[in-house]
């Protein structure tokens, strides 16, 4: 594989788009028939092999625009040797026919960029450690471009290029790299010309060391691209998961709704998975019968009974009332995403009175329906008697052995009767009814909390602050399913 | 059809001609993936809403490639001996009834239990040989001696353990049939996988598959859609009409209007003599375009409104 699509994989694993190996083959063996030339045709290929999502498309579009544009246009460009000195030596090579073009391409794609890869440059850096200060004056003064790279590369690897992290490192990230190029040896020969009169060779000197500046800058930018998003957004996630839902900034909800949703689908993926009990188990006769008529009844086909699949039916109600504001939105989020893998979830969001969501989710995004739920029934004061009646008269009947019930919510009725009787009633018909608070288990049944007296009829009652005892609680949940 | 020599933009913009010779008409992705497929020997999962050509993009694919189209569609449910091979045992114990008497000769001499099981071994395994084997659409599509176009419909409606059956099949095109063997296939078919995204296909399968997602097409392709559909609207209907679809699908509704219910839709209006798109008329055959009797509520207002802004766009 070419290196520049090497780090064009390697773009794309930071950008979210997971590049399999055999998917980066594959996109080695597409950049083979296809060549760089037509952009638009390769950008259309190469999607289609890397990219298996819509969002993993968009993704893709956005980073194939950075890379390339970044990467190989200046050397389409006819006019690129004028405005960059450092291009005279790969000149001649651009008027041949459109392969060679092509390999040109590469060799300078790979130039920049082959800091962050590992292994990059791993060969010019030995050849240039011995004495790079003495020849990078040569190098300029020669325009050696493809010198100049190798030293650019090797000097990026020793300095660590691909530890950047930040935005505030780049400046530092430069400047050490010019360094280890042998910045002072130039600025020295530059003095040393203008003391001695030569000042065209002066300018000559620092006009090209601040094309080598720039190219340098180029390099790091490009290099904490590829890293700082991808590290920063991996570090943001770990973060996430662990803080208390309540203080998670606003800014952060994508992020969250990226985390929940992924939960989510972890969650359903284990429990929906079909148990087979196939070919196990007991003869269903009745099937076998019928199955083997064809054959004179003589049993030829067996029918085994099969245990029926498994599907949850989870009623969720979630209260969104004042006292739970900070955390609302996130629990109605968790609601939103177990609505997108589960078949059978119905979503009731309630403070004063109690309504269906559910519709709701299936028409919007999560970004407006969340916003939409709180606008319709959230503000008011909380009043679980209420909201207990009204679900009791809405799906009562829907309630089987099979459903189970989550709430949501801290349990703080307001002083009004939570309607305990209610919810006995639901126990007794359910399959579990959960109960999940964002509060500590230590304040429940202080002030307005009715936990204490709502604890008992629930199957489960359990501390949920956090995505990560959110997805705890859920997990054991499914698991004695 | 040979494209597959040329090179890659020639290849595609002849896959694009051949495609519309067919009579469907498609963007410069699809064409690309169709190519890519061949040369790469990859199947294709093709994605998008309901309505905008998946299926119909497979059979225009048999109809270029000449090659015929053998169809599976999933559902839940559907296994091994429903896709891929069945034994007949109907006839396997047909053939035992009748050759009962052949049997008896050839085992007359054999003494004891012993020596006629060591004769019948001799005969190998007859019963289990190919010629019972019912071959079902996966086993077709490997046996066929001339290039086919596999086509599995509505592979997100299958359970999990299909779709992990056929990951063999989809990246080294062969299948294991224990009591013959592996069966590899002699031509490679073109593969066509359609999910509506029900659920999330696993990655395994993403990964050997190209991944081709058709949305809903801009209001240029879609006209050119209707115009080789429905040759015989004229021209001026078929702007206001493409037009008052491309608004319906800006609006929030719970199932926009796809590619084939705007062709039925212009069905309908050619049936009905219409030379012109009129409030009562649109809001009559509204139920052409949208499938649920809430929308259709919501929208019968903007009827007008949606009619005016076509009308305008083409006089």
């Amino acid at each position: 594989m070419d290196r520049p699509l090497a780090d064009f994989v390697e773009m794309l694993r930071y950008s979210d788009v997971p590049v399999s190996i055999s998917e980066s083959l594959d996109a080695a063996a597409t950049v083979q028939i296809f060549g760089y030339k037509d952009r638009g045709l390769l950008k259309t290929a190469l999607a289609q092999v890397m990219a298996k999502t819509i969002e993993e498309h968009e993704n893709f579009d956005r980073c194939f625009d950075e890379f390339f544009s970044y990467n190989i246009n200046p050397d389409l460009a006819p006019d690129a040797e004028f405005s960059e000195e450092e291009e005279e030596s790969s000149g001649n090579q651009q008027d041949n026919s459109p392969e060679d073009g092509d390999e040109a391409n590469d060799n300078e794609a790979g130039g920049p960029a082959s800091g962050g890869g590992e292994g990059g440059g791993g060969l010019s850096g030995g050849k240039n450690d011995g004495s790079p200060a003495a020849s990078l004056v040569q190098m300029l003064e020669q325009n050696d471009r493809t010198a100049l790279t190798m030293a650019m590369t090797a000097a990026a690897k020793a300095a660590n290029l691909s530890g950047i992290v930040l935005m505030t490192q780049r400046g530092l990230f430069t400047r050490r790299i010019m360094e280890q190029m042998g910045l002072d040896q130039v600025n020295k020969e530059i003095s040393n010309r203008d003391k001695a009169g030569d000042t065209e060779g002066a300018t000559r000197l620092s006009e090209r060391l601040d094309i080598l500046f720039d190219s340098v800058r180029d390099l790091v930018e490009r290099q904490l691209a590829f890293t700082s998003s991808g590290k920063a957004k991996q570090f943001r996630q770990d973060i996430l998961k662990n803080v208390r839902l309540s203080n998670i900034e606003h800014r952060d909800f994508k992020h969250m709704r990226e985390l929940v949703r992924r939960m989510a689908k972890r969650l359903t993926d284990m429990n929906s998975r079909v148990r087979k009990v196939k070919n196990r188990g007991h003869l269903d006769i009745r099937k076998t019968m019928r199955r083997n008529v064809a054959y004179d009844g003589i049993l030829f086909e067996t029918h085994w009974k099969q245990k029926q699949k498994d599907r949850p039916k989870v009623i969720a109600v979630c209260d969104v009332s004042g006292s739970v504001a900070a955390v609302a939105r996130f629990l109605l989020l968790f609601l939103y995403s177990l609505n997108e893998v589960l078949p059978k979830v119905r979503s009731f969001a309630f403070s004063g009175t109690l309504g269906e969501v559910t519709d709701l989710f299936d028409r919007y995004g999560p970004e407006e329906a969340v916003p939409l739920a709180i606008d319709e029934f959230g503000g008011r004061s909380t009043d679980y008697g209420r909201a207990l009646e009204d679900l009791k008269e809405l799906i009562f009947d829907t309630i089987d052995n099979k459903t189970t019930v989550i709430f949501l919510g801290d349990g703080r009725s307001n002083g009004s009767d939570p309607r305990i009787d209610i919810l006995k009633e639901i126990k007794q018909r359910a399959k579990r009814v959960i109960w999940l608070n964002p509060e500590r288990k230590s304040v429940w049944g202080s002030g307005d909390s009715e936990m204490l007296r709502i604890a008992p009829y629930c199957s489960t009652a359990e501390t949920c602050n956090s995505l990560n005892k959110l997805e705890l609680v859920i997990r054991n949940l499914l698991k004695s399913s | 059809m040979t494209f597959i020599d040329k090179d890659p933009a020639t290849a595609i913009d002849l896959i694009k001609a051949g495609f519309e010779g067919a009579g469907y008409i498609c963007d410069r992705h699809i064409a690309t993936s169709i190519y890519l497929s061949q040369k790469l020997d990859k199947p294709i999962l093709v994605e998008g809403p309901p309505g905008v050509g998946k299926t119909e993009l497979a059979k225009a694919a048999s109809e270029i490639l000449g090659a015929p189209l053998i169809r599976l569609q999933c559902y839940e449910g559907l296994d091994e001996s429903k896709a891929l091979y069945e034994w007949k045992y109907g006839k396997q114990l047909l053939y035992t009834q009748i050759l009962k008497e052949k049997l008896g000769d050839l085992l007359e001499d054999a003494v004891g239990l012993e020596q006629s099981m060591e004769k019948l071994h001799q005969f190998g395994d007859s019963f289990y040989s190919e010629k019972f084997l019912e071959a079902r659409p996966l086993l077709q599509a490997l046996k066929s001696e001339v290039k086919v176009v596999l086509l599995i419909d509505e592979v997100d409606k299958s359970d999990h353990e299909f779709e992990s059956y056929l990951l063999e099949i989809l990246s080294d095109y062969q299948i294991p049939v224990p009591e013959i063997g592996t069966i590899k296939a002699k031509t490679i078919p073109l593969v066509f996988l359609t999910s509506n995204n029900t659920r999330e296909m696993s990655d395994a399968l993403k990964r050997r598959c190209l991944h081709l997602y058709i949305p809903f097409p801009d209001a240029g392709l879609e006209r050119r859609i209707i115009q080789t559909r429905v040759p015989e609207l004229e021209e001026n209907l078929r702007n206001q009409l493409v037009s008052f679809v491309q608004q319906l699908r800006t609006q929030d509704l719970k199932k926009l209007p796809a590619v084939s219910e705007t062709i039925d839709w212009a069905r309908t209006l050619l049936l009905l003599h219409a030379d012109k798109l009129e409030v009562d008329l649109v809001r009559n055959t509204l139920n052409m375009l949208l499938k649920f009797e809430e929308d259709i509520d919501n929208m019968s207002s903007e009827v007008p409104k949606f009619i005016a802004v076509a009308q305008k766009e083409f006089r």
